[in-house]
């Protein structure tokens, strides 16, 4: 019994300790963007006790036209999770459900895209955009289209893996009772398939949304235009030739992270529910 | 009401691969038929193909003498019950129920009419408004049947529908499934690979093995005159005693067991040749005690009481199967070790071909 109780413990200990060290890095991000630009230059974040100014969160928007980031970043993701979203949820359903010439080939083409590096692509796909603008007079650099048709691509096939096993849960024979009750194969999917995986299509759409809004690499080296670029990018201009604006660079931080916070604790449970199904059953 | 005529159906999936091989024979109208056979003998493929859910490799399909074989599921005026229930669960179970009414474009109060009807008949009306998750097994199992009443199909289609559910509620749930169709009067097909199912429900059996029908019947004359070693062996629990043994004689019904035990068999055995390895077929209610003087001396190896009646497991001696006899409950001076005498009445005795094919009784 004391054992057990020692072992209880320790795993709380364990736990408590793994999402102290997880949430310090935010802690100290929120308590520098309350802290005036001199305490954070003589590194005195906890001196200041609980005196907290919240003039950052104002300046923030003044100092670089955060609120452009902040709308291209809204932007991009969001037409990046609707468009990778529904080709992921068809290719998925497509894999779960269809043995067809070259399925397995597909699957393993997913599987391989996974493993490969995503900075391996850069030159070649800058080159390709490039190309693509000089030949066919289709700008793709320093586009929102060319971020979007980017990411959609980067971020579906994970996503395909995930609703993959959500649908191979659902049981093939309500399908079935849905073609004799009068559905056809696509009318089964829409009016059967699709309510019943919302959980998993949601906690998918959450996670693209969440790795489009974080990602900096292609943001950064695919445009140079600040009427494209993101809140990752744009959260770089705190850093000047001449000063180093953490304390506004850490406001900005704190507000780019609200959108996702709010879509995560609002999806949560989806969240949860779709990537422990995939996670199982994929 | 519809009769259901299968004409030379097939159904392969690859070039070798055949699931049926060819299937001929007509439900009537009204008739309540039992598919059964072992796994992956094509019964429940068969059950699929009239649905519309398999399509047809060959052959001819007609459901109320209308060519079925190209038309759409929802069209062929069928209704079908799923082993796993397969009600959606995002509906309620009046929406799950008028599901079908909808997609054909019914007005809500026909919908509600005829859901209220089927609930009515099932005793499931204060269930109407809940998901299927808040259901136990039984009572989803009456909203499938519920959701395949309310569209008033033509052909009944039951694939293993009781197999989820416990012992009690699977006996009580065939009771009702015998008395629903004894009220509807519609053409009932029913897969299942438990021989009681098929033995209790069915008006005729059809049973298959490996993509063929073996043998289609009333559930006691298949009972009773099996055409075949394969029949006889799937239906009756427990099984039926099947024992090795050679022709006496010529056109005779008597054999030797390899022990030297000579029985007999009220069958024609005219075609049969002295020496001809058969196999005698006994059914364990029909081994009975006997005297010393008239009966086969057997060793018991197992005796189990189940209430009602008790299974004996005899040995004999140079016999390598083993013998199970069903005797009344409270028989209780049998015990392990004891040596004990029976017979094998000639008059229950079937006898089966090197092939397996059955010798016909004479007696019936």
């Amino acid at each position: 019994m004391t054992t057990k109780r020692s072992n209880t413990w320790l795993l709380n200990a364990l736990t408590w300790s793994i999402v102290l060290v997880t949430l310090l890095p935010i802690f100290w991000m929120v308590l520098s963007s309350l802290r005036n630009y001199s305490d954070i230059a003589d590194g005195g974040q906890l001196d200041a006790g609980l005196t907290f100014q919240w003039q950052n969160y104002v300046d923030m928007w003044i100092n670089v036209d955060f609120f452009n980031f902040f709308k291209n970043s809204l932007i991009i993701c969001t037409l990046t999770t609707l468009f990778a979203t529904v080709s992921a949820t068809c290719a998925a359903y497509a894999l779960a459900r269809f043995r067809f010439h070259g399925s397995n080939a597909v699957s393993v083409g997913i599987t391989i895209t996974q493993v490969i590096p995503g900075m391996l692509f850069f030159l070649p796909l800058y080159m390709l955009y490039r190309k693509i603008g000089e030949s066919y007079g289709v700008p793709m650099l320093d586009t929102y289209h060319g971020l979007i048709f980017l990411y959609v691509a980067l971020f579906t096939p994970a996503s395909i893996w995930i609703m993959r096993g959500f649908f191979i849960a659902i049981p093939r024979e309500l399908e079935d009772a849905a073609i004799i009750d009068g559905c056809s194969r696509f009318g089964a999917f829409v009016r059967i398939v699709l309510p019943i995986s919302a959980p998993g299509i949601i906690a998918t759409a959450t996670f693209i949304f969440l790795l489009a809004w974080d990602e900096l690499f292609f943001a950064w080296t695919l445009t140079s235009s600040s009427s494209v670029q993101t809140i990752p990018v744009g959260i770089r201009l705190f850093i000047g030739q001449y000063q180093h604006r953490y304390d506004l660079m850490m406001a900005a931080a704190t507000v780019s992270t609200l959108p996702v916070l709010i879509a995560f604790f609002a999806c949560q449970r989806f969240f949860i529910k779709g990537l422990a199904a995939g996670a199982v059953k994929g | 009401m519809a009769s259901v005529s299968f004409k030379n159906i097939s159904k392969q999936y690859t070039k070798d691969e055949s699931v049926i091989k060819g299937v001929d024979f007509t439900i009537e109208d009204g008739e309540f038929v039992v598919f059964v056979g072992p796994s992956g003998c094509g019964k429940s493929t068969l059950l699929r193909m009239v649905a519309g859910l398999e399509d047809i490799t060959g052959g001819e399909l007609y459901i109320d003498n209308v060519l079925a074989n190209d038309l759409h599921a929802s069209k062929r005026g069928v209704a079908m019950v799923f082993q796993s229930y397969a009600l959606y669960p995002h509906m309620t179970v009046q929406q799950n129920m008028g599901f079908a009414l909808k997609m054909a474009g019914a007005p809500k109060t026909e919908i509600s009419e005829k859901v209220n009807k089927a609930a009515d008949i099932l005793q499931i009306t204060h269930l109407l408004e809940r998901k299927p998750k808040a259901l136990s097994g039984g009572q989803r199992q009456r909203v499938a049947i519920g959701r395949a009443i309310v569209r008033d199909p033509k052909v009944f289609l039951f694939d293993e529908p009781l197999s989820n559910l416990d012992a009690s509620l699977r006996q009580n749930m065939r009771i009702e499934l015998s008395r629903l169709h004894h009220d509807l009067g519609t053409t009932m097909i029913y897969v299942t690979h438990d021989q009681v199912e098929a033995m209790t429900l069915a008006d005729r059996i059809v049973v298959f093995n490996g993509g063929l029908v073996q043998q289609i019947g009333k559930p006691l004359a298949l009972y009773d005159n099996p055409c075949n070693l394969f029949v006889a062996g799937f239906l009756g629990a427990p099984r039926i005693n099947l024992l090795a043994g050679h022709l006496v004689g010529n056109g005779s019904a008597e054999l030797v067991l390899a022990g030297g035990q000579h029985l007999c068999a009220d069958v024609d055995a005219a075609r049969g040749k002295a020496g001809d390895a058969v196999t005698l077929g006994i059914r364990p209610e029909h081994v009975q005690l006997a005297q010393a003087a008239d009966g086969i001396a057997a060793t018991i190896i197992l005796v189990e009481h189940l209430g009602d009646q008790i299974l004996v497991y005899i040995s004999i001696a140079g016999v390598a199967e083993e013998l199970c006899m069903k005797l009344p409950g409270h028989t209780s001076n049998l015990h392990y070790g004891d040596t004990i005498h029976v017979r094998l009445g000639r008059e229950n005795c079937l006898l089966f071909d090197q092939a397996g094919v059955a010798f016909t009784r004479t007696v019936l």
